[in-house]
């Protein structure tokens, strides 16, 4: 390759490498704001399972509501996969979409109905290009997912639970560990357990006492309606968190990603460097020997 | 005079907005408005959405745009408000309220009646009839 091609590719990888150092800064910025959102929820959805023990406790037992209904035959099920509006982000997006379809087939196989839901542009695009069109998506948000977008989904999944649409929901998502790693998870959103709400170490371990217990409390309205409004925010808080936690895998795993292309980057443009240095060499030793050449054929 | 003062905390799903000592809290149960002072009763009451008013004092008050949620007075007498939206009443945006609630009066009407859909639609309706009201009232 002469000189000059190899010097424009230098340049050409130099603004690559721009691009995705930069891209590496954003998400890792992003990155820091998504981990403090997961520990702004724990102290909400910690008091939310402390008010649900304590009405339950007053009501003697939770109430039977639909949502905790397990049904006899599951026979349609809904998955939700959480993934990204954005990609550039490694396998984020692919694992998730993997691991669904495959759930998806191990039902269909069964025998079952499958109805897939997908926050994020990839997740629609992709199941809509594999011919699992989901049933609705939701888009637009995945960078800053809000507690409203997590009740948007929430209703529209507990409204086909309840209203027969389908017998249960799971979701898929990529589970936040590290900024380096992530691991896709799978979880039963409906029908609820009666366990999961009641669960004593309580996701958060806070074994705070409740004011009081003994005293008289007053409850407006009865204990059994405030938790037929408790147990549903439940599915609202998982759905939140999951985002939350997609999103911060999401950061972590562009940040990843850019990181390592940002090194390959690196590494290339060490390669052309030495290719062109040696193009640079031969060119000059290609003149002296003719310069000598000439010379001899003077002389 | 001024009254006893005790503690409120208000979480939402985001984050804490509030964390301080008031005089008087005003808001909205499912049962009608509420107000409460230092020492009362240990209490766990469902809010609606209505606007919440934090008194630090007679002349400073701190006013929130309250979603659905939760008050709980524990037997010390502090008080937890856990509710799903907590907003600056100056920030919400009537036009985009007016547009949401349009929405939400669209799904309303498409549901089947007595659907949980139909139901959703209603509580999103309730909530942005409120929080227009406040943003309205400013």
């Amino acid at each position: 390759m002469a000189q000059r091609d190899v010097k424009n590719r230098i340049a050409s990888v130099k603004n690559i490498q721009k691009i995705t150092r930069a891209m590496e800064m954003v998400a890792a910025a992003r990155l820091r704001r998504a981990e403090t959102r997961i520990a702004a929820l724990r102290p909400y959805a910690g008091a939310i399972r402390r008010m649900t023990r304590q009405a339950a406790e007053a009501a003697g037992d939770v109430p039977a509501l639909p949502i905790l209904a397990d049904r006899d035959q599951e026979q349609r099920v809904a998955l939700l996969l959480v993934t990204a509006d954005r990609g550039l982000a490694g396998a984020f997006n692919s694992q998730i979409i993997r691991a669904g379809t495959r759930t998806g087939d191990e039902y269909t196989a069964e025998g079952r109905q499958v109805v897939y839901y997908a926050t994020g542009r990839r997740g629609v695009s992709s199941l809509t290009f594999r011919n699992r069109t989901p049933e609705q998506g939701f888009t637009g948000f995945t960078e800053r997912p809000s507690y409203a977008n997590a009740r948007e989904i929430a209703n529209v999944l507990t409204a086909a639970y309840i209203d027969g649409k389908v017998d249960r929901v799971e979701i898929l998502y990529n589970g936040y560990i590290s900024p380096m790693s992530q691991e896709v998870r799978r979880e039963t959103l409906l029908p609820l357990q009666k366990a999961t709400i009641l669960d004593e170490q309580g996701a958060e371990g806070e074994q705070e006492e409740v004011g009081g217990a003994q005293a008289l409390v007053d409850y407006e309205p009865e204990p059994e309606e405030i938790l037929a409004r408790l147990v549903p925010d439940y599915v609202e808080i998982s759905i939140f968190r999951a985002l939350l936690e997609s999103t911060a895998s999401e950061l972590g795993a562009r940040m990843t990603a850019m990181r390592s292309a940002s090194d390959n980057a690196g590494e290339i443009i060490d390669d052309l460097t030495l290719e062109m240095n040696r193009a640079r060499q031969a060119e000059i030793t290609q003149e002296i020997m003719e310069v000598v050449a000439g010379a001899e054929a003077l002389g | 005079m001024a009254r006893t003062k005790f503690h409120v905390e208000v979480l939402t799903p985001e984050g804490e907005v509030f964390n301080d000592d008031v005089e008087m809290i005003a808001t909205k149960t499912v049962g009608g408005s509420i107000g409460i002072l230092a020492h009362h009763q240990p209490l766990l009451a469902m809010l609606d959405p209505a606007e919440l008013r934090l008194y630090r004092s007679e002349s400073e008050t701190v006013r929130f745009a309250q979603g659905e949620g939760y008050l709980q007075v524990a037997g010390d007498g502090s008080v937890l408000i856990l509710v799903e939206d907590a907003h600056d009443p100056t920030t919400l945006d009537t036009a985009e309220l007016a547009e949401q609630l349009r929405a939400a009066e669209d799904a309303f009407a498409k549901a089947d009646s007595h659907s949980e859909e139909q139901r959703v639609a209603a509580r999103d309706k309730r909530r942005l009839e409120a929080f227009q009201r406040i943003a309205e009232g400013g």
